[in-house]
């Protein structure tokens, strides 16, 4: 009885993260399969197999323009980001003080509010300030929606050290900037890797933000939109198999370095 | 005499409304090994670490060679520490563990090399050299963090409950590996404990504290047989207290009218004892005889058997009088093969007068 319960119970659970995935990578899929089909519109029977949907955003210098400018946006941004992200982390771990539930909620604040909202005030504000439209006005935005990421990152792997071990290397005559570049840096650093990396697959991703602020200088995520706008074009399956590729790359290699945390991390059992 | 090496001058540290260390004052001369012992939270890790500057005293003065350190940063002493954690870099390797200290005072790499290697080998573990720290066992990584503290050939080591995480086994080898370094290198080691038989193996001098403050400092021995208060009496484990009150004094014999009968105690001629004064009488556990037959005499008292431990060739007895006074007693092993113990057994306790010890009743209150 018990047995033949908990079979049923494996059954729904795995039919559940089957349809779970089906869902998610359908369309993916699909997108990805037109990609390479060439006929102008998505249908079934396929057509043949083609290059000539990559050949054209090859071609296209406003593809390489926005990949270009996505490239230095994320890059940027999440660099800016993991930095933010690494001083906020440290300083949860490091002092107590006055308010500092409240200093940890504005830090963690902005991927709660709508992107939509943050987008129009950010507008409003980089009009304000005569930046609109600017790539320095993405670079910005970005970062301010990626630091919370990486500061959450960051935070749970220094949550695993010792706090000892950074009183042990002024304890051996380190200051404390040389204990930060010996002691702490190092045993964040596969998750500051993971946070750069998750960081920039972010801001590669995002819309919503980027098409209010970036003006001319428009991301990938905004110039798919554009062409959209205009017709269907299955050039839109090639541009967003090579996002779909680049992000995932980004969000494995943020998860293998997420992963060492647990090793290294020093234990005190003893065999 | 020569000059204090170490100087806690009216040292207080209070955490907003708690007081950690209360008002303590302690020498600790060049070359000696101090044990710091007590219950967890009586300040014993706190005095250790405003020494090493990672906690700066609220009032008083620390000195090292008379030299003021209350505002120096923990980087600008020499008191490298062994830690309870032992607070190894995980992500380094044994070598660049141990090369650390060396490392952040801008020593070369070469000659880095050269010294860690001469402790690595001191502490015989120039074969771990390229380890990385979770493949060693704890034996291994408590050397590595006496390896690391060592090689900048400080004055001073300070050891915070460095032995906790061991097995038995490997304590008793560590405490000799301990007291032999200390004894060759000759520097100060300043060790806190809540062990006793750690403390009492190994320092030359043991400071008890309670509750931020030190009960008492001395030997081994002095802190063994003449314990300075009931707390150090009950805290250094086998004692037997005896309370009671004076009932007179003959000469350098004191007479102490205790529930279970008379009590009689040596004591200087010039000691200040009052008839009618209560006092406390403090009997060390292996001072105690054991006789199956009554022996006519002072402090002799019947007594039955209510459990026996063995630990190792010591066996503990625990008596009961007729009235139910509680008597601890340690006895050698092939001692008690010599009386032929047997259980529920009458059995006559005894102690010679000048092995009771009377407690300083100032100290008691």
């Amino acid at each position: 009885m018990n047995i033949q319960g908990n079979r049923l119970i494996n059954f729904i659970l795995k039919s559940y993260i089957g349809l779970v995935f089906l869902f998610i990578f359908t369309p993916i899929i699909t997108s990805l399969v037109f990609s390479f089909n060439s006929d102008r519109f998505a249908s079934i029977p396929l057509g043949s197999f083609t290059l000539k949907w990559y050949e054209t955003i090859y071609n296209d210098p406003d593809v390489w323009d926005a990949v270009r400018t996505s490239i230095i946006v994320a890059v940027s941004s999440s660099v800016l980001a993991t930095g933010i992200g690494f001083c906020t982390a440290y300083t949860d771990f490091r002092y107590t003080f006055k308010f500092k539930n409240a200093y940890l909620a504005l830090a963690l604040l902005p991927p709660t509010i709508p992107l939509i909202i943050m987008a129009l005030a950010m507008l409003a504000w980089f009009s304000k300030i005569g930046t609109s439209g600017s790539i320095f006005s993405v670079i910005i935005a970005h970062t301010v929606l990626c630091a919370p990421f990486a500061m959450a990152v960051i935070r749970l792997r220094l949550q695993q050290m010792n706090r000892d071990i950074e009183a042990a290397a002024w304890n051996l005559g380190a200051t404390e900037w040389a204990a930060m570049r010996y002691v702490v840096i190092p045993f964040v650093k596969p998750a500051i890797v993971s946070a750069l990396c998750l960081t920039m697959a972010v801001s590669f991703d995002e819309f919503a933000v980027a098409w209010f602020v970036s003006g001319l200088n428009k991301t990938i995520p905004v110039l798919i939109l554009e062409i959209l706008q205009g017709n269907v074009d299955p050039q839109i399956n090639a541009i967003g198999t090579f996002v779909f590729i680049t992000t995932m790359t980004l969000v494995i290699i943020a998860q293998l370095f997420f992963m060492i945390r647990s090793q290294g991390s020093e234990n005190n059992t003893n065999e | 005499m020569n000059e204090p090496q170490i100087e806690f001058e009216r040292i207080t540290k209070r955490y907003n409304n708690t007081i950690a260390v209360d008002d303590i004052s302690l020498s600790i001369s060049a070359g000696e090994f101090v044990a710091i012992m007590g219950s967890s939270g009586c300040g014993k890790t706190t005095t250790l670490r405003m020494l090493a500057g990672l906690e700066v005293p609220t009032d008083g003065e620390i000195r090292l060679d008379g030299k003021r350190l209350n505002e120096l940063k923990p980087h600008e002493r020499e008191t490298p520490m062994v830690w309870q954690s032992l607070a190894l870099f995980p992500f380094l390797n044994v070598q660049k563990n141990v090369e650390f200290g060396l490392k952040t005072r801008g020593i070369s790499p070469d000659m880095r090399k050269e010294r860690a290697k001469k402790w690595l080998e001191k502490l015989e573990i120039a074969d771990l050299s390229e380890r990385r720290i979770d493949q060693l066992s704890g034996g291994q990584r408590q050397r590595v963090a006496l390896a690391r503290a060592l090689v900048t050939e400080p004055p001073v080591l300070l050891l915070d409950e460095p032995l906790s995480a061991l097995d038995a086994n490997l304590i008793v080898r560590m405490q000799s590996v301990l007291s032999r370094l200390q004894r060759d290198l000759g520097i100060t080691f300043v060790y806190v404990t809540h062990s006793q038989s750690e403390a009492f193996a190994m320092a030359d001098r043991v400071v008890i504290m309670s509750k931020g403050k030190i009960e008492q400092v001395g030997t081994p021995q002095d802190v063994f047989r003449r314990p300075a208060s009931r707390f150090v009496a009950e805290f250094v484990g086998s004692n037997n207290i005896i309370s009671g009150t004076v009932k007179s004094i003959d000469k350098d014999i004191l007479e102490l009218e205790t529930s279970f009968g008379a009590v009689f105690s040596q004591v200087s001629n010039n000691a200040n004892y009052r008839t009618g004064n209560a006092l406390d009488v403090v009997i060390s556990a292996d001072r105690i005889n054991l006789s199956t037959t009554d022996l006519a005499g002072n402090n002799v008292f019947q007594c039955r058997i209510v459990s026996e431990q063995f630990v190792g060739s010591i066996v503990s007895l625990l008596l009961e009088l007729e009235n139910g006074q509680e008597f601890r007693v340690q006895k050698q092993q092939h001692e008690l093969d010599r009386i032929n113990l047997q259980s529920g057994q009458t059995l006559w306790l005894s102690w010679s007068t000048n092995h009771a010890y009377i407690l300083d009743s100032s100290s008691n209150n």
